[in-house]
């Protein structure tokens, strides 16, 4: 047993040595039997003769002998390889080309899959994410989405003293904790998470352990305030040391001790976004202290995640929710407003299932993922036909020796075998290669998605499925492209191996193929090319649309004075001090306070009414109405215009006669043509805290969320006239306009003159320009996306009808060479050579044109100011492609016309 | 003559059962032996020293013969040689069966 798996293996591995062995043996034997013969009486030739007569053919001995090893068909599968890899090495240029073509689609098929699969397809890194529920309502979202909402602490509570509905719930939401102790700020992600979260969900701790409820208490539990980090946080910060267990980290300024550590799959519950501190829920009124919003019924921030039940029913756990809906209700209504209340009473609680978490980022990309998705097949199929021309050609050229190995006695399997090989080996090559694109590709698409506030996390990791996802396109791929020669090699008669140039019916079936191959190249690169024209002006109007601000000298600090401890009612009055300060640093020319910035996020919508001699008409009643509660110089700092009356200065101040601002489109919406100046707009109308104020001047739109919607109806107050005693007022942002230069060079000395009124004041530099960049992330990406595809989809194009009439030259040498030689003017001949090339090339176009109509309705929704059929991009595309095709097969053609025709005849 | 099948690998192994031998050695004795009845051709032999080879009960050796030229020798091993008592015990038997049933009719 040993013995034969040891000559097994011998025979495998030193091949040549035991096939000189053999040799040797045999010869020896024979010359001995020459001998034998020759002492016996015969002469030399006559005893040569006879012993090799009955020695039976050796090379049938040694066949046989490898036949019993059983490493026949390893011997084959070596020797196609080998053939293969040698073949292809003969025509290095074709092949490089294929492999490359190869690698780039399928590396980045392979990392658009890797990050869909993550974002969309991966199970949280829980227990059991299949049981795993949002609890939310159905109130129907502007976008249509289905979107999960945000739940306030003391409805929270409500749901937590009802364990019966469900397995387990727990509530938990995404915050920022500041490490520094004043002056710049030094952000890290966090998680509040309730008790439960960690036995909800199912998750240990690596190291140390996890919180539970009894650490979830205002005051911190029995071991104070306890803090959970993430794997990434521990092994970034403390080197992975274990030492970390016991240490106290300082989170806005409140001790928090470390006890655990989670493991590194868990990343939250939101796909896209990672942690580094998870905080048990109820020490936020430690770290926000007064402005806890633990006892707010209005501020609606948790998510509330539940485990159903093992055999509970999506619809048994809404039921019962919506049972108990009453009496939450009940429990948490606040002080709103009678439409607020009536909405939130009616809306039914509702669950929908969380295996994949939920996620913003999800939401706002899925469709553009699935779109460049689409786009990556297609310049994937692109390739694959290439390649299949390629390989076509290459095997049409190699009739002649295949026929001849078919005339030798090969079996047809044995060749097609080989040309499959052949394909295989380039393809793996390929995905080999693709594989590695794919990792640095799918890096680089992730790293761009994050901005600084927001920094995405996404395993993009080549896990099982991502490699299995791989194989199978190349597999695909292999197929695909190798089936179509190997075809032909069937129809191969080795007849044809005598005929040396002349021409089988076969050729034109052939060339049919091969036509047909190209005109489909130029038809998907038509529509790539397309799709990336509309992506490119697309962003480009976007971000050349009229902002109505001047972004670039401004950088915006956003002021955190929660460690200042300063009472609510002054705050004002310390943000105004710091902007006094910020005026005297030189080189800066504009400073203002605002509650909001362009671009920065949020939205502040209290309701507001139009007063008439009758009356007040509700303005939002239909949408919101946005605002804004800035100091003076807000207007100058940011380069918006004054359209019609007069700013906002410091005689505008608390006691003062109220004012306020409106927009142009506030103005057109609500006011109709006669002069806006002196009308009377008021906030909260018909309620205790009411604000009356009179438009004093009207400003020109500017971008107010983000500079992909339409600039809303906006008001702005001043700050000091602001006279709501709850309001916290927790946070400002001072705009600041340098005179010259990068605003950035400003921070230190504004970090000095912020601290000298009050160091522990948390600063948060950014500077406008980037923050309103940040805002077009997505489309910025899918123009960078769809251009480098696009461009990728017409160099392949190129190729394949650099390929296609070069092969159409050599195929017709004869025929030109001939006509040159009778007199034909070279021009004929190159005319002769693109014709049929032309009208390939026209029909793929057509056929693109067609495509691109049709497939337009797919980018609606993520193309701006632009219509997706626009004809001018289309006309454009078409213009490209048809140069690029004159560029390609330009070179061949004029190989053909310089040809000397002699010289072709006698060769053939 | 025809050899049924398998009595070569016994035969091979007679040979070898005195002194380790190479090819031609094994082919040569067995035509003398067998008074020039048996002839092996070497595409029988070769395959079947190989056989036995691999079944571990014949190892092989190149050395140098009288005239200093390399062949390749073969020897008995020890389940060899057990192989070998086995197969003539199991041939005895036979063969003394089947004349006893051919004489007695």
């Amino acid at each position: 047993m040993l013995a034969d798996l040891l000559h097994r293996l011998r025979a495998l591995l030193a091949r040549n040595a035991v096939e000189r062995e053999l040799d040797d043996e045999l010869r020896f034997h024979l010359e001995h039997q020459i001998e034998a013969y020759e002492k016996a009486g015969l002469d030399r030739d006559e005893a040569v003769r006879r012993a090799r007569v009955e020695f039976g053919g050796v090379a049938q001995i040694k066949e046989d002998y490898r036949d019993a090893l059983g490493v026949r068909l390893l011997d084959d599968l070596r020797r196609d390889v080998r053939l293969a890899i040698r073949s292809l090495r003969a025509t290095p240029a074709a092949t490089a080309v294929a492999v490359l073509s190869l690698a780039l689609v399928s590396g980045a098929n392979t990392a658009i899959f890797s990050i869909l699969t993550s974002l969309v397809l991966r199970a949280l890194p829980v227990h059991e994410p299949e049981r795993l529920v949002h609890v939310t309502d159905t109130v129907p979202r502007e976008t249509g989405e289905t979107r999960v909402r945000a739940w306030a602490y003391p409805a929270w509570e409500q749901i937590r003293q009802r364990p019966q509905l469900f397995e387990a719930a727990t509530a938990w939401s995404f915050t920022r904790f500041n490490l520094s102790s004043g002056g710049e700020t030094e952000f890290v992600d966090g998680i509040w998470a309730d008790g439960g979260f960690f036995q909800t969900l199912g998750v240990p701790a690596a190291i140390g352990r996890v919180f539970g409820p009894i650490d979830d208490r205002r005051g911190g539990g029995p071991d104070g305030p306890v803090t959970v980090i993430s794997f990434g946080y521990w092994q970034r910060h403390f080197g992975g040391a274990a030492d970390a267990i016991g240490r106290s980290v300082q989170l806005n300024g409140v001790p928090f001790t470390i006890v655990g550590v989670t493991r590194p799959e868990f990343f939250g519950v939101e796909v896209g976004r990672s942690f580094d501190f998870i905080v048990p829920l109820q020490t936020e009124a430690l770290i926000r202290g007064r402005d806890s919003v633990l006892d707010s019924a209005a501020t609606n921030f948790l998510s509330i995640l539940a485990r159903l039940e093992r055999g509970q029913s999506l619809e048994a756990a809404a039921a019962g929710l919506r049972r108990a809906q009453p009496e939450i209700r009940e429990a948490t209504i606040g002080g709103w407003s009678k439409d607020v209340r009536d909405r939130y009473l009616t809306s039914p609680f509702t669950v929908i299932p969380a295996s994949t978490g939920y996620s913003n980022l999800r939401s706002s990309y899925e469709r553009a993922l699935v779109i460049i998705a689409a786009i990556v097949a297609l310049v994937l199929l692109v390739g694959c036909v290439n390649v299949a021309n390629l390989l076509l050609a290459r095997a049409i050229g190699r009739r002649h020796e295949l026929s001849m190995r078919l005339a030798l006695g090969a079996s047809r399997a044995r060749l097609v075998r080989q040309l499959l090989t052949e394909s295989l080996a380039l393809a793996t090559a390929g995905a080999a290669l693709g594989l590695l694109v794919a990792s640095y590709t799918s890096e680089f698409l992730v790293r761009q998605l994050s901005t600084a506030g927001n920094r995405v996390f996404l395993d993009v990791s080549i896990d099982g499925r991502v490699l299995a996802f791989t194989i199978a396109v190349t597999v695909l791929t292999a197929l695909l492209f190798g089936t179509l020669p190997a075809f032909r090699a069937f129809r191969f008669a080795p007849l044809d191996a005598l005929k040396s140039q002349g021409r089988s019916p076969a050729d034109h079936t052939r060339s049919g193929v091969m036509g047909g191959l190209v005109s489909l190249q130029v038809a998907l690169s038509l529509v790539l090319v397309v799709a990336a024209g509309l992506f490119i002006r697309s962003f480009t109007l976007l971000a050349n649309r009229q902002l109505g601000l001047q972004p670039d000298r401004v950088m915006v600090v956003t002021i955190d004075p929660l460690r200042a401890n300063v009472d609510p009612a002054d705050r004002r009055a310390l943000y105004e001090r710091a902007r006094q300060a910020v005026l005297r640093v030189p080189n800066v020319t504009d400073a203002a306070i605002s509650q909001l910035t362009p671009a920065g996020g949020g939205g502040f919508t209290p309701p507001v009414a139009l007063s008439t001699t009758g009356q007040p008409i509700r303005l939002d009643a239909d949408g919101d109405v946005f605002g804004n509660l800035i100091s003076p110089g807000w207007l100058r700092t940011f380069g918006m215009r004054l359209i019609a009356g007069r700013d906002l200065t410091d005689a505008d101040r608390h006691g003062a006669p109220r004012v306020i601002l409106v927009n142009e489109t506030f103005v057109r919406r609500f006011l109709g043509p006669a002069s806006p100046l002196g009308r009377t707009i008021t906030l909260y109308p018909s309620s205790p805290r009411a604000l009356p104020a009179d438009i004093v001047g009207v400003v020109a739109d500017a971008v107010y969320g983000s500079p992909r919607d339409p600039v809303p109806p906006t008001w702005y107050l001043p700050i000091a006239q602001f006279d709501v005693p709850e309001f916290p007022f927790s946070s400002a942002r001072l705009s600041v306009r340098a005179g010259s230069g990068a605003p950035e060079l400003l921070t230190k000395s504004l970090v000095a003159a912020i601290s000298a009124v009050d160091p522990r004041l948390a600063l948060t530099f950014r500077p406008l320009a980037t923050q309103i960049d940040a805002a077009l992330i997505r489309e910025r990406l899918m123009a960078q996306l769809a251009g480098f595809l696009g461009v990728l989809a017409l160099l392949l194009a190129a190729l394949g009808l650099y390929g296609v009439t070069a092969y159409a030259v050599s195929r017709q040498r004869t025929e030109i060479a001939i006509r040159m030689a009778l007199g034909a003017a070279p021009g004929r001949a190159v005319a002769m050579v693109l014709g049929r090339v032309s009208v390939l090339v026209g029909v793929g176009i057509l056929a693109g044109t067609l495509a691109s109509v049709w497939a337009s309705t797919f980018v609606e929704g993520l193309i701006y100011d632009l219509a997706p059929r626009d004809p001018a991009t289309l006309a454009t595309s078409v213009i490209v492609l048809a140069a690029m095709a004159a560029l390609a097969t330009w070179f061949p053609a004029r190989r053909a016309a310089r040809m000397d025709p002699l010289a072709a005849l006698r060769e053939s | 003559m025809e050899l049924p099948q398998g009595t070569l690998d016994v035969l091979i192994l007679k040979t070898l059962a005195l002194e380790r031998q190479h090819g031609w050695a094994i082919s040569e004795r067995l035509h003398r032996i067998s008074s020039a009845t048996l002839q092996i051709k070497q595409g029988s032999l070769y395959p079947a020293l190989h056989r036995l080879e691999r079944k571990g009960w014949i190892k092989a050796k190149w050395s140098a013969t009288e005239n200093n030229r390399r062949a390749k020798y073969y020897e008995l091993t020890k389940k060899g040689r057990a192989q070998l008592d086995a197969e003539t015990e199991a041939w005895r038997r036979l063969s003394a069966v089947i004349t006893q049933v051919l004489e007695t009719v």
